[in-house]
């Protein structure tokens, strides 16, 4: 029981921890056109055209790519405003991958 | 269909396009139909007013519709968590959604000849609502895997045709106002670089 209480507080603790880092994942979609998911990249996270043309690459070959780290209220932001835009997106957590 | 060159840079941070009458008939339609489809979702009466208020909805669980489906996506592969977050973002996103597909419509019903001039914010709501569009369409269409070959072997008589070759404009025209922002932002990003 007492161990079982442990672990419950050790996964809460984790949950809440600043320490654990959150991802935002974009996944491929064969709607969006890739200039535009560069430009979303551009327009969103400040990123070069050329870091977002890379990413946009490995949404298009892998079928998803991280492009934010942080904590899950930030991911949650990020989601929602590509959400807003289009694209196909998740918050994860970064030790779950 | 296309007699619009498409958008083109105009000056500092300005996009313009003009559109014959047809195609100005057939975005302001198409802006309406996802507006009313994104209303279809709205919540209903009977949800607590000042959780409505604060954007809390009743929808904790993804649309059945495909299209609302692709328009609001689950935010976590978790359903736990997917429902957490919906039921208190969906409302707002809806309402973003719908703002752009407003904003469109408006620039549209305003310019009697045709000609659209967009500043950058706008330009982002255009880009949001073109978006919308075509994703609603690219779902009806079975538009997957980047292969279009079933789509390009439609008989005539076939109405999915017709939506088809508004799928492709839309793209188009979507990929000319990019270029034209694209290009304004690698000047910003080089003169940036300059000044450092």
């Amino acid at each position: 029981m007492v161990k079982t209480a442990d672990k419950i507080e050790e996964e809460i603790r984790a949950i809440f921890s600043s320490d654990t880092p959150w991802v935002t994942i974009v996944w491929d979609d064969p709607v969006n056109l890739q200039t535009y998911v560069v430009y979303v990249f551009m327009e969103l996270f400040g990123y070069s055209k050329a870091r977002a043309t890379e990413l946009m690459m490995q949404v298009h070959n892998e079928g998803k790519a991280i492009v934010s780290t942080g904590s899950r209220e930030e991911m949650e932001h990020d989601v929602a405003r590509l959400h807003e835009y289009g694209l196909w997106a998740t918050v994860q957590r970064g030790d779950q991958l | 269909m296309s007699s619009t060159e498409g958008f083109r840079r105009h000056g500092d941070h300005s996009y313009v396009a003009q559109f014959a009458d047809s195609e100005k008939e057939v975005l302001l339609n198409l802006c309406q139909q996802i507006i009313e489809l994104l209303a279809e979702r709205t919540d209903h009466g009977n949800d607590d007013p000042l959780a409505a208020m604060v954007g809390i909805t009743s929808h904790d669980s993804p649309p059945e519709d495909d299209v609302l489906h692709r328009l609001l996506p689950n935010a976590y592969a978790d359903s736990v968590d997917a429902s957490e977050f919906r039921r208190y973002t969906e409302s707002t996103l809806r309402s973003k959604k719908q703002a752009h597909a407003i904003a469109m419509r408006i620039h549209l019903k305003a310019s009697t000849d045709g000609t659209v001039d967009l500043d950058h914010d706008n330009a982002n709501a255009w880009l949001g609502a073109i978006n919308d569009i075509r994703l609603a369409l690219g779902v009806r269409l079975k538009v997957e895997n980047n292969s279009h070959e079933h789509l390009e072997i439609l008989s005539p008589d076939d109405p999915l045709r017709g939506v088809y070759a508004v799928y492709t404009w839309l793209g188009w025209l979507q990929e000319t106002l990019l270029s034209a922002l694209i290009d304004d932002a690698d000047e910003d990003e080089e003169s940036q670089l300059g000044n450092s």
